[in-house]
């Protein structure tokens, strides 16, 4: 109980270093709101327009930085993260809202697909060292070592622009309304397809290596030989014996990954036009959004220590050796 | 041996397996967002690189407003009157208004409402909406980005609006027409400035049917005053970049909007030369270098000069703009058409050529001289030597810039191109006057006067190190900043004529600033299923869809046979 009581302590005390460093941040970066936006528009904002842009975010009153921070915590306590400046005047839980469900599932999915299909393979082939299967492995290096955002151009030039069998951009048909019906559904799975592809394609080389070395490893230890020598069938020994013991460390990297699924795959999200929070973290760095900025980078904070915390519990629970004390 | 035989072979596999896997859910539904069904009764896809919106349907508010950033703000809301932005101040189309007539100095407007039009949830327009609208940008500063501090009041009377304001509005008036009018009955009670108006009523000639956060559908207003719009849905959908929008462009499925395309001839056009067009309409928007009149080398006029002599407008505008941007011709930096008519009787037909040997020539006679290895020395005997500056990533300003970089070296002066961080090139170099060359772009407006103020106007000058909102080269000529008021506030055509023949003359005599580009409104369309946009040859208004002449556009629209 020691154990879960000081990590407990461990964990409140990181986030309130995080969510103190997300209120700092955005504001030690050079620049202001209303600059940027009028940068994006290179000429077509007029230029008396700013002055009525100051007055809209609420710039025109000076606070002290102290003030802010209390603010911010109170705020945050009431569960209001404030109007996004991109997104004036909506409510950044708003924006996340409707960004975030579409991350998560497009990236869950594929990273629990990449994890499951990686795992899979990486034990298969580490079970049968030597055979021609060993060559999957410096193809799918090669497509995480070609970079991402190369590989979803290809992808796309090949897919949707000559072969025309996928959609480019976006998340469903642009001209259906979100519905539970067979038909959104459908879209959906459509467009989220050829994204889920290439980040499957893209990450899945780390789990075949990293579940293929530990088969090594654990293939020689001696209870595989025992399990052998008492004839039990191959499958039970590969996946009862060797593959339950050599899963360990890729439970943890799982539940590290799952962390980072909320942060989003920016490229992927730029280069498929897909609705998501890397998106728009992306939207509100560059456009100076102090109030979404904050959001995201709450958001992406949590998750990880949530994923750091579930990592935590899980390993401690299959690996009783890291609960021992003194 | 075996295995690396066997490699190429899944290679192959694996290939197979991904065109299977892609096939067999691509299959499963065949049609392609808004591109289904030919002539009437297609859908007409808007296109905008603006990423995922959120719900805000506001048609004044500045910033954030989904329904303007993509533009359909303006076939749901309509303006006091119609302006072409090529000739902005000749014959304006009545449109909500059927006349808005100015005092002698343009500080009050007559407004007269058009009768019989209805909002789109049936009740009537009046001239009471107008003043209403007026009265918001009064009592909100926030909403206010056109006339800043500049309404005094707004009544209506009968039909007749009166709109009276501090200072004359001559060189702003086109804002007043472009004015969209809000409902009274529905925005009475809100507040315009966080108020989203997710249902919107509007007059305009499509109602919004749906809304996600990556399109928008509009469908035609059986009550239109205006007459049964062609266009049977519009659909107005966003992309992420410049990048995804040009591919939508270019596959067809989006079949009108704007993006700058480089090479645009042979990446759009060429996909499709009977169908795809781009169009630029005219505008006073210039892109300009600014040079800092108050640090060496610049502070020298025969320098200046100089360097406005062997600067390539042409080359610059097809190299670093793609052809997008077109070069200006006359030795006033004012853009054609639009500027055609403004310039002064002196310089009529005066282009700007390049000339190298002239401008050693001007040059030798400021007392410059050249060293031993052929570089620039300035009168005091220093080595001319600057450096040109603009953000990293603006590709066509980086572009221009090292074209006038090449064109300084044939004076025999190094220049060297500087890729600034954007926000220390906003805060500080760009109003603090912290460069000796840099691109900037000056505000459009109805007349030449924003064009001529944002770079030699006097009132805005303030010393080197203090944040200048515009003339951001230091120049500062009494007589011009005084041609400059005298043309803003002046009751007749010979004054204002007579005052800019003074700034032109100063413009071309000291070379404050080199105009280098047009920067007109730009669009890409397919005439696939319409036909009836704007073209070069009818150029009847700026050709985007993101401003209020979207609704004359799309009621112009017809479809293809």
């Amino acid at each position: 109980m020691k154990f879960f009581v000081r990590r407990a302590i461990f964990y409140v005390i990181t986030a309130w270093a995080a969510v103190t460093i997300n209120f700092l941040i955005p504001r030690m970066m050079p620049g202001d709101p209303v600059a940027a936006l009028i940068a994006k528009n290179q000429g077509r904002l007029d230029s008396s327009a700013e002055q009525a842009l100051r007055v809209l975010f609420g710039l025109d009153s000076h606070a002290s930085v102290w003030t802010q921070y209390v603010q911010y915590w109170r705020l945050l306590l009431h569960g209001n993260l404030g109007l996004s400046f991109s997104y004036f005047p909506t409510p950044v839980v708003d924006v996340i809202k409707q960004s975030l469900p579409w991350t998560i599932g497009l990236v869950g999915i594929a990273t629990v697909l990449s994890f499951a299909i990686g795992t899979l393979i990486g034990a298969g082939i580490g079970w049968r060292r030597g055979t021609w299967a060993d060559m999957l492995l410096p193809v799918s290096t090669f497509f995480q070592a070609v970079p991402y955002f190369w590989l979803g151009l290809l992808c796309i030039a090949l897919f949707s622009v000559t072969l025309g069998w996928m959609p480019a951009s976006g998340s469903y048909d642009r001209s259906m309304v979100p519905a539970l019906t067979p038909e959104f559904a459908g879209s959906v799975i459509r467009y989220g397809t050829l994204p889920a592809l290439t980040i499957v394609l893209s990450s899945i080389a780390g789990w075949i290596l990293g579940m293929r070395n530990m088969m090594v490893t654990v293939s020689s230890e001696d209870y595989v030989t025992v399990a052998h020598a008492k004839g039990l069938s191959e499958r039970r020994v590969m996946f009862g014996y060797a593959a339950r013991n050599a899963i360990l460390p890729q439970v943890s990297s799982f539940a590290l990954s799952l962390g980072f699924i909320v942060g989003g795959t920016l490229v992927m999200e730029m280069v498929f036009s897909y609705q998501g929070i890397g998106w728009a973290l992306y939207t509100a760095v560059s456009n100076h959004d102090y109030p979404l900025m904050q959001g995201c980078f709450l958001m992406i904070t949590l998750a990880v220590l949530v994923a750091n915390a579930v990592a935590d519990v899980v390993y401690a629970l299959l690996d009783p050796r890291t609960r021992q004390e003194g | 041996m075996r295995t690396r035989k066997l490699a190429p072979l899944v290679v192959g596999l694996t290939a197979v397996a991904l065109a299977v896997t892609a096939c067999s859910s691509g299959s499963a539904s065949s049609s392609s967002s808004g591109t289904t069904g030919k002539g009437s009764g297609a859908v007409l896809t808007v296109g905008m690189p603006n990423g995922t919106l959120t719900e805000n349907q506001s048609p004044i508010i500045p910033t954030g407003s989904a329904a303007k950033s993509l533009g359909y703000a303006w076939v749901i809301y309509e303006s006091l009157m119609q302006v072409n932005d090529i000739k902005p101040l000749e014959n304006p189309t009545p449109w909500l208004a059927t006349s808005v007539t100015w005092n002698a100095d343009y500080t009050e407007a007559k407004i007269v409402a058009r009768d019989g039009v209805k909002w789109s949830d049936g009740q009537a327009f009046t001239a009471n909406d107008i003043a209403f609208t007026l009265n918001l940008l009064i009592k909100y500063k926030a909403i206010n980005a056109d006339f800043p501090d500049q309404i005094k009041s707004a009544t209506a009377s009968g039909n007749t609006v009166t709109v009276d304001f501090t200072q004359p509005e001559y060189v702003n008036q086109i804002k007043l027409l472009k004015q969209v009018i809000v409902p009274e009955h529905l925005w009475k009670d809100v507040d315009p400035t966080t108020y989203t108006d997710t249902k919107p009523v509007g007059t305009g000639p499509y109602t919004l049917q749906s809304w996600t956060p990556q399109a928008a559908t509009l469908v035609p207003n059986p009550t239109y005053w205006g007459g049964t719009p062609k266009v049977a849905k519009l659909q107005y959908s966003s992309y992420n970049d410049n990048n995804a929008l040009t591919t939508a462009l270019t596959t067809g499925e989006a079949q009108w909007g704007w993006t700058f395309i480089a090479d645009y001839k042979n990446t759009y056009i060429a996909k499709n030369p009977k169908a795809f067009h781009q169009v630029a309409g005219g505008g006073f928007g210039v892109d300009v270098l600014y040079l800092n009149n108050e640090k060496a080398p610049f502070d020298n006029v025969a320098f200046r000069k100089a360097l406005s002599m062997v600067v390539d407008r042409e080359q610059i505008s097809q190299l670093a703009g793609s052809g997008v941007w077109p070069a200006i011709g006359s030795v006033t930096g004012m853009p054609s058409p639009s500027g055609d008519d403004w310039i002064a009787p002196d310089y009529k037909g005066k282009k700007q050529s390049v000339d190298v040997n002239a401008a050693k020539a001007l040059l030798k006679d400021a007392g410059y001289t050249w060293d031993g290895s052929g570089k620039l020395v300035d009168p005091k005997g220093a080595k001319v030597t600057f450096e040109l500056v603009n953000p990293a990533g603006w590709n066509d300003y980086l572009t221009a810039l090292d074209l006038i970089k090449t064109a300084a070296a044939q004076l025999g002066v190094d220049a060297t191109v500087n890729a600034a961080n954007q926000d220390a090139w906003f805060n500080d170099i760009i109003p603090n006057g912290n460069f000796q060359a840099t691109l900037h772009w000056t505000d459009g407006g109805a007349t030449p006067w924003n064009m001529y103020a944002d770079v030699m106007d006097g009132a805005s000058y303030v010393p080197l190190g203090k944040t200048a909102t515009w003339d951001f080269g230091r120049y500062k000529n009494d007589e011009v900043t005084k041609a400059l008021a005298d043309f803003r506030g002046a009751s007749d055509d010979a004054t204002r004529k007579s005052s800019l023949a003074v700034v032109q003359k100063h413009f071309v005599d000291d070379a404050p600033a080199l105009v280098i580009w047009a920067r007109p409104a730009v669009a890409q369309y397919s005439t696939a299923n319409y036909t009836g946009f704007p073209t070069d040859d009818d150029p009847y208004a700026n050709p985007q869809p993101t401003g209020p002449q979207a609704a004359q556009i799309v009621m112009k629209l017809t479809p293809t046979k």
